[in-house]
């Protein structure tokens, strides 16, 4: 039994599936979990977290802390948790935790393991294994010297439990002891096209010659949206007009190696596999069964595009529903 | 401006991943070494920050085996001036090389500002920007995508999820971490490859900069390589069937929805 | 000595002097060029060549029309020239003309000069008929050309009515021999002219021809006239053979700093000796790809932007001023225009004078690649993939073995004692389409019981990409791994299925000390099927058509050996495209162009597919793997895919043969 600290994330008024996922492991393994909430105006969000096994919420509450920074985080969290005797510290492998965690370990004097894929409670010691080489190994990661430990989870990875209502946590309220700041976020400010770039999103999918018009590139993108996926084109697609050249995958467009692809009515030529090869999984839908693009597919579906994706895209949002 | 870079020699991206006997290490003979993709960003990065300022100098910095000296000499041929390498063990983490990284720029007389790659394509975590920075008391701005400085500040645009972005300003110096789109690393021309061979490279020890092996924290070990990649599986039926079968075997077998 | 001599010696001497000073400045400025040239080896061979291509005219008959009239044209002249010697020689000293040959040989002499100013205004109004009233778009509007005319023709106007008056005037005793003549002086006689006035006519017209001489003669060295001096240099110091290697560039030598060409004089004096030469007849623009899908590259007016280049900087040049000479991509030679080229060479076999063009397009990029670093963005990934992995696609050598799966194909590495080497190729190891060409081929050796293996894991890109984008440093990097591990295995004889491989194995690892035999495998199954060890037995029953692909074709002259395996084939009905052998069109993947996106003027590959689709052919074979990805992907544009397949001469084969 270990005293953990989870380091909360939150965004635009609710807390992080990620965050629960955390709780959740933590507690549901028999530790004193505690949660640390940053932020500005947040008191009710610190509530949630009781109901997934919180013993104490710590509320840090500063007007510096309304946007994320690292400096602001890692200097408030060292302040509170440096007496605070912590065995294990754990934030989600996310933009904002593998970004502040880093610099909470220095100052703390410790090790990090980032981008942890599975996690392991024993005693006051963590089981961890990790990717390495972009996810071509993975290895255990053994600390050296005291503790705490720390680690970023990769989000996903664990499932979130059920919370019980019945759990209540204490809740804290700590100082923010920020000092004079050397860096400031200025603002957020939301992507300008409404959909994502193909490089920057886990999911990719992707129309080739076989969709016939720019018109039918609408059914990818709403196939997309369910996904929140970002739409991607064969050089066959753009050269026809269907699509501009930013969305290209290809040797000749944007490379890709999302965690998902999935490629409609694309052949597979050489020039475009060079571009998203490296994908974790890849699907490929074409009615030509000796397509080049089923050599490399982990599921292959022969068949017409337009009548699999609307199926698809039914089947996708039974899932997504809650 | 003294602007300094920091680059890492990992395996290029189709080199195929064996383990050494005892799976404490990835077997290292038969890798084709290249610079890091991210670093190669920072190197164009710092190189135009220079070409900006005139009488800047760009120095590089990559803490590690001695292979690295052609990632060092790689960064020098886009148009880096001097070369620095650090000797570390093959297994160093994160925070040795941190440390071995600041130890090096503090004993320049003066930096201004320190760029990186947002992560190593290899190990992945993405620490040493933030590690390093905290050990020089200083900013990190990580997955940058772009930056306008003056010389005293930096205003940053930073890369969040769902494609949102941060626009943060810190004060100089400090740790600036490349993202892709920041800019096109530019192919060295021959004669910049042929000056390069030239150019000097200091080396450094560990205890030329105060630091061993115990300043390591973390270290990897039983590593396991994935299973082999199943050969493609071909989903039949009708349209109905095949969407029903496919979510399903991309939510419960290969949970990537 | 009469007035005239003085009158004409003054007149002569600063009409051949200012044009002499012309050409000496012509000659000055090809002196200036940097690059080397080596061209004064096998003197037997070159005299040969401008025998039978000077005065036989072999590559203008290449065109049949204006081929002939132009042979009656050069031949008329020279035969003229030598009445026009006589009447400089006579007219300074009267007595010096040339009857000393003999009475019958000067008539005979006569006779064949008044035919050949008739063939002369023959050819010029041809010559005429064609420039203004048939246009063809090759020739172009041409001031110089109209000039060129103008003088040819009024030169012989002058002879035919200078000759008339003299024939009424003072009837030599040659008169029989000049038929023509008599027919002017017939016309000319309804004048009614006296005797007296009819000589010192003919003495006006003679005047009027050699005033109209010198004036030409000043105005040659401005004119792409030029060429008739200039194009006899070119013939003799053409390229001998039909391969071309790249002029390999030394890098171990630390004196040079300049790689490739950024300014004009950093080509050769071969180079500026093709400017000289070119009379901008525009065959090479005819037949070029990229000019006949609307890209910006015309080789015609590469060459004659080039020459531009040259003129504008001819004060820097003749006074050394080397750094004030202004770079070669200008405003008429820009980037496009280099980057368009798939170096297929039709133009240099079009060309009539042997103008090389591609060697400067190769040496521009060069520059632009090795120096400036200035290139289609898309190319810096195959750079990349060729550093790290030896592969233009992102695979790892390892990968090199895939195809073999499944069969039993030794590696060197496993067994080295072999009959012949088998250079699989970047395409053929990784391209899935590729992929079954290369088992096609290795299934015909098998039949053939070839003792063969390959390189696998070992095999590195030729370098053919790098060179032909202009990355010689990348180029000659790969050729020597390659080099050392051919040589470490003691390779003596090579077969490819790849036209890109075998020409640079064949044709440039030469240099780097890489002597092998090396075989096209459209040779090599042309041969076996000939020996009996290949019998290709089950019908094909379908109509084909052939691809003749650059670099096996107009680079190493290979046309008949596909046909012949083709020809092997039971019930293959061959038809031939109408452009085809020499004249065949690239299939745009050349020059390094299959790594860079096509974004001007008519797809290359559409084009030339729509050309094979117009045979009605159900198949269209070719052997080369870029030929087959280009036309298949063609075949897909046109939505013809189900009806007609492209197909490899292996795999044609290999299906036939039990």
């Amino acid at each position: 039994m270990a005293k953990v600290f989870v380091i909360a994330e939150h965004r635009a008024g609710r807390l992080k599936t990620s965050t629960f996922e955390l709780v959740g492991a933590a507690a549901g393994a028999g530790n004193e979990t505690h949660v640390v909430l940053l932020g500005d105006g947040i008191g009710e969000l610190a509530k949630e977290l009781g109901p997934y096994g919180a013993k104490t919420v710590h509320l840090i509450q500063d007007p510096a802390l309304k946007l994320y920074s690292a400096e602001a985080y890692s200097k408030a969290l060292s302040a509170l948790l440096k007496p605070a005797g912590p065995d294990i510290i754990l934030a989600s492998h996310t933009p904002t935790g593998r970004d502040f965690m880093p610099r909470l370990a220095a100052r703390l004097g410790v090790g990090l393991a980032s981008d942890c894929t599975q996690i392991g409670f024993n005693g006051t010691e963590l089981k961890l294994r990790r990717p390495v080489y972009a996810g071509k190994a993975t290895a255990e990661v053994e600390f050296m010297g005291p503790g705490p430990r720390m680690a970023t989870i990769r989000p996903n990875t664990v499932g979130v439990p059920a919370p019980d209502p019945a759990k209540t946590a204490e809740i804290v309220n700590a100082a923010a002891n920020l000092g004079t700041l050397k860096s400031k976020v200025l603002e957020v400010v939301k992507s300008s096209s409404s959909r994502p770039d193909v490089t920057e999103v886990p999911i990719v999918i992707s129309g080739g010659r076989g969709l016939k018009s720019a018109e039918n590139f609408k059914k990818l993108e709403d196939l997309a949206d369910v996904l929140g996926a970002a739409v991607g084109a064969s050089r066959a697609a753009v050269d026809a007009g269907f699509r501009p050249h930013r969305d290209q995958v290809g040797q000749t467009g944007k490379i890709v190696s999302p965690t998902l692809y999935i490629a409609c009515g694309i052949s597979g030529a050489i020039q475009h596999l060079a571009g998203m090869r490296t994908s974790k999984v890849i699907v490929a839908i074409n009615t030509d069964a000796e397509a080049p693009i089923f050599q490399v597919a982990d599921y292959g579906v022969v068949g017409d595009l337009f009548q699999v994706i609307p199926n698809l895209q039914e089947e996708l949002k039974k899932i997504k529903e809650p | 401006m003294n602007i300094f870079v920091s680059i890492k020699q990992i395996p290029d991206t189709e080199t195929k991943i064996k383990l050494n006997p005892n799976n404490s290490w990835i077997d290292t003979t038969g890798i084709k070494w290249v610079l890091s993709p991210f670093d190669e960003i920072a190197v164009e990065e710092a190189i135009r920050l220079k070409e900006k300022n005139p009488g800047s100098t760009v120095t590089v910095l990559s803490a590690g085996p001695a292979r690295i000296t052609e990632a060092i000499r790689t960064a020098l041929a886009m148009g880096a001036d001097t070369g620095i390498q650090i000797e570390l063990p093959e297994t160093a983490d994160n925070n040795l090389v941190a440390k071995a990284l600041a130890a090096t720029i503090r004993r320049e007389p003066k930096f201004d500002i320190v760029f990186t790659g947002k992560e190593a394509a290899d190990d992945g975590a993405g620490q040493v920007s933030q590690l390093l920075a905290e050990y020089l008391d200083i900013p990190s701005i990580t997955v940058v995508v772009s930056a306008d400085y003056s010389p005293t500040s930096v205003k940053c645009k930073r890369e969040i999820e769902g494609g949102s972005f941060e626009m943060v300003e810190a004060s100089l110096p400090a740790v600036i971490a490349g993202q892709k789109g920041m800019n096109e690393p530019r192919y060295a021309s021959l004669p910049n490859i042929m000056k390069a061979k030239k150019k000097e490279i200091k080396t450094l020890k560990m205890a030329d900069l105060g630091i061993s092996e115990a300043d390591q924290k973390i270290r990897h070990k039983n590593f396991q390589l994935p299973l082999p990649k199943q050969a493609g599986k071909r989903i039949t039926g009708d349209p109905a069937d095949q969407a029903k079968e496919l979510v399903r075997l991309l939510h419960q077998e290969a949970k990537v929805v | 000595m009469t007035w005239q001599t003085f009158l004409f010696i003054p007149i002569a001497m600063a009409a051949f002097g200012y044009s002499g000073y012309r050409f000496y400045i012509l000659f000055k400025l090809m002196l200036s060029h940097r690059a080397r040239s080596g061209r004064t080896d096998q003197l037997g061979s070159r005299f040969k060549t401008s025998i039978i291509n000077v005065l036989g005219q072999k590559a203008v008959l290449r065109k049949k029309t204006p081929g002939i009239m132009h042979t009656t044209l050069l031949w008329a002249f020279l035969l003229i020239t030598v009445g026009t010697v006589e009447q400089f020689a006579t007219t300074i000293y009267p007595p010096a003309n040339f009857e000393f040959i003999g009475r019958e040989p000067y008539w005979f002499l006569m006779l064949v000069q008044d035919i050949a100013t008739l063939g002369v205004l023959v050819a010029v109004a041809y010559f005429s008929y064609r420039r203004f009233i048939v246009r063809p778009e090759g020739l172009g509007r041409s001031l110089d050309g109209t000039l060129v005319l103008t003088f040819t023709g009024t030169l012989k106007i002058a002879l035919f009515l200078m000759n008339g008056f003299l024939l009424l005037g003072q009837h030599p005793w040659y008169a029989s021999a000049m038929p023509v003549s008599e027919l002017v002086a017939a016309g000319l006689s309804v004048l009614h002219f006296s005797p007296e006035i009819n000589a010192s006519l003919a003495t006006l017209f003679k005047w009027v021809h050699m005033l109209i001489v010198l004036v030409f003669a000043c105005y040659i060295p401005h004119s792409k006239h030029r060429h008739i001096l200039f194009s006899v240099a070119n013939t003799f110091f053409k390229s001998l053979s039909h391969s071309k290697s790249m002029t390999p560039i030394n890098f171990e030598d630390e004196s040079v700093q300049q790689y490739g060409a950024a300014k004009i004089n950093d080509l050769s004096w071969k180079d500026a000796l093709d400017y000289y030469s070119c009379t901008e007849c525009g065959r090479c623009q005819d037949m070029c790809p990229a000019y006949n899908t609307q890209k910006p590259l015309t080789p015609k007016m590469l060459i004659v932007d080039l020459r531009e280049n040259l003129y504008r900087n001819r004060n820097q040049l003749m006074n050394g001023k080397l750094e004030e000479v202004s770079p070669v991509i200008d405003e008429n030679i820009t980037d496009d225009v280099i980057w368009s080229c798939t170096s297929c060479r039709a133009c240099e076999i079009a060309c009539p004078v042997f103008v090389e063009h591609t060697n400067k397009i190769y040496d521009i990029r060069r520059n632009l690649v090795m120096m400036e670093s200035r290139f289609p963005g898309e190319v810096q990934t195959v750079f990349k993939n060729l550093e790290t992995n030896g592969s233009p696609w992102a695979f790892s050598p390892e990968d090199r073995l895939k195809w073999t799966e499944g069969l039993s194909i030794k590696t060197m590495s496993e067994d080295p004692k072999i009959d012949i080497l088998f250079w699989v190729g970047c395409a053929g190891a990784f391209d899935d389409r590729n992929r079954k060409v290369i088992r096609a081929f290795a299934s015909l050796l098998k039949k053939a019981e070839i003792r063969f293996a390959i390189l696998g894991s070992e095999e590195r890109c030729t370098g053919d990409a790098a060179r032909r984008i202009g990355n010689e440093y990348l180029f000659q990097t790969l050729a020597k791994a390659n080099i050392e591990t051919l040589n470490r295995y003691q390779v003596k004889k090579i077969v490819t299925a790849c036209p890109h491989c075998f020409n640079t194995l064949k044709n440039e690892y030469k240099d780097f000390g890489g002597n092998y035999e090396v075989i096209h495998h459209s040779e090599f199954i042309a041969q076996l099927i000939q020996e009996g060890k290949i019998k290709p037995t089950k019908a094909l029953d379908a109509s084909v058509t052939f691809h003749d692909s650059c670099y096996l074709g107009r680079w190493n002259n290979i046309y008949d050996e596909p046909r012949s395996v083709l020809e092997a084939l039971p019930s293959a009905r061959m038809v031939e495209m109408s452009q085809n052998r020499a004249e065949s069109m690239c299939c745009g993947a050349g020059g390094g162009r299959m790594w860079m996106e096509e974004k001007l003027g008519k797809r290359i590959n559409v084009t030339r597919t729509e050309q094979a689709l117009g045979t009605n052919a159900e198949i269209i074979a070719s052997s080369c793997p870029f030929c087959i990805t280009m036309i298949k992907d063609g075949l897909t544009t046109k939505e013809m895919s189900d009806k007609v397949r492209v197909m490899d001469l292996a795999e044609l084969v290999d299906q036939s043969t039990p």
